[in-house]
């Protein structure tokens, strides 16, 4: 059975980022998933196709996850035969908001919040399971989003800005960031005891005074240095004190 | 008893491969999240407490990171790997602090060869400047596909290596106790440090400080009830 553009276009999506470069960011990802919703044109306005696929693949960068808003409504307005400087003006106009909209609800909302909700339920013993939770439930969510985002565009052409803003989505964001506020919060007792389980207990606390210490230093040195290797060079200097008193 | 064979270790480069493409490429679906990425590999070895261990100290430092735009960030999830190579059937609470170092620097090394897929896929992309200017479906196909082949080639080398490094540190040994538990102690405390700038950020965002001191009391109740 042959899929629906509207499918193709959907398991596109998921590999928006794949040709993601300095020049056109998410530009040619963009072009490559709007393929399918531009089949029509192809037999009906060649000419128009072409330039429909070569504004497609201009500059764009937004999140992801809620790309598919910009080419449901870019590919609308390709079909209806819009201006294309209104197409440009319409992507231009989508990287803001879907960019921090998207990097707040994904970046900073539900993969923190799982990732940490994984990270507690292995030190409760969940074993293998939270990853696969946290998979499952990344995955389901972001289906679902996805979907929606793309429906959106399709749906409503140029007026999906507004129609973002008067969604869930606003809502969402902020609902998702207290859940990661919440669930990271939750993640710091939790992971050190699980992850110090053999260490004795006094030495637990020091460890958790190490890391409020390191946590103050790293601030310091933002910028030059980041926590991979601020903590590398904490560990040379165990090894380097211990190769100095053996 | 683990699965440091050829077909587990050959299973685990096809592993990391996977993870690596799915960091920002395909299919994004938080395989490439350390906790995920360690677990597995553990399973793949026959150890799976070496992998959630390993992990989940690597998934601390992954709460720090922003995957935003042009940023440059590790690949912990692939970094897991060779931290998961190195413990594997071995004590977790000697072998972690060690785990831990070379993971990180396989994370480190990792951030360099994205920068130089997406310079690779900004060369092709300028070279076909004039068949996407002209609309050439085939040509966009093309260049997407070549990103995607690049990234994946990418995963491919950096799981070797990160497996070929834990292999090679293996006939070392466990650490003394005299210097397992001070780097146990160091990588940890270097890992929640990295939380906890996570946690701050969240912070910011909003005025969500209550909900950040929230959760830490929530996480202290949960340990003084267990």
């Amino acid at each position: 059975m042959a899929l629906t553009a509207r499918t193709r276009t959907l398991l596109r999506l998921t590999a928006f980022q794949g040709s993601w470069n300095y020049e056109r960011m998410q530009g040619i990802g963009m072009a490559w998933a709007s393929l399918p919703l531009l089949e029509p044109l192809e037999a009906a306005d060649p000419v128009r196709h072409r330039e429909a696929v070569a504004r497609a693949a201009h500059f764009f960068n937004a999140n992801p996850f809620l790309a598919g808003a910009a080419v449901g409504a870019a590919a609308r307005e390709e079909l209806a035969g819009a201006p294309g400087e209104r197409i440009e003006r319409l992507r231009t106009a989508l990287c803001g908001p879907l960019g921090a909209l998207g990097d707040q609800l994904f970046w900073l909302g539900t993969v923190p919040a799982l990732a940490a909700a994984g990270l507690i339920a292995a030190a409760l013993g969940a074993g293998w399971w939270a990853a696969v939770g946290v998979v499952v439930a990344h995955t389901i969510f972001r289906a679902r989003v996805g979907s929606w985002a793309l429906g959106l565009g399709l749906a409503e052409g140029t007026a999906v800005g507004t129609a973002i803003q008067a969604s869930w989505l606003p809502r969402g964001v902020e609902w998702s960031g207290r859940l990661a506020a919440v669930l990271v919060g939750m993640v710091i007792p939790v992971a050190a005891w699980w992850l110090l389980g053999s260490a004795p207990g006094s030495r637990r606390w020091l460890a958790v005074a190490l890391a409020l210490v390191l946590y103050r230093l790293s601030r310091r040195v933002r910028g030059r240095l980041s926590a991979p290797e601020f903590t590398l060079i904490a560990l040379a200097l165990v090894f380097l004190w211990h190769w100095s008193t053996t | 008893m683990t699965g440091l064979d050829p077909v587990g270790l050959g299973a685990l480069v096809v592993w990391g491969a996977i993870v690596g493409l799915d960091l920002a490429s395909w299919p994004q679906l938080m395989l490439s999240r350390p906790l995920v990425a360690g677990s597995i590999a553990g399973l793949l070895v026959g150890d799976i407490a070496a992998g959630l261990a390993v992990g989940g100290v690597l998934e601390l430092f992954a709460l720090d990171v922003l995957p935003i735009g042009a940023t440059q960030y590790p690949d912990f999830g692939v970094a897991a790997l060779t931290g998961v190579v190195l413990a594997a059937g071995r004590p977790v609470p000697a072998m972690l602090g060690m785990a831990t170092g070379l993971a990180l620097v396989i994370a480190i090394l990792s951030g360099p060869l994205i920068e130089r897929v997406r310079r690779a896929n900004a060369r092709a992309a300028s070279g076909a400047a004039a068949a996407l200017a002209e609309g050439n479906a085939h040509v966009v196909s093309a260049l997407h596909l070549g990103g995607l082949r690049r990234d994946l080639i990418r995963s491919i080398v950096l799981s070797l290596v990160a497996v070929v490094a834990g292999l090679a540190l293996r006939p070392l040994g466990l650490p003394p106790g005299r210097l397992a538990l001070p780097l146990l102690l160091v990588a940890v405390a270097g890992a929640l440090a990295a939380a906890i700038r996570g946690a701050v950020r969240s912070s910011s965002q909003g005025g969500r400080f209550a909900w950040v001191a929230a959760g830490f009391a929530a996480g202290v109740l949960v340990l003084l009830w267990r």
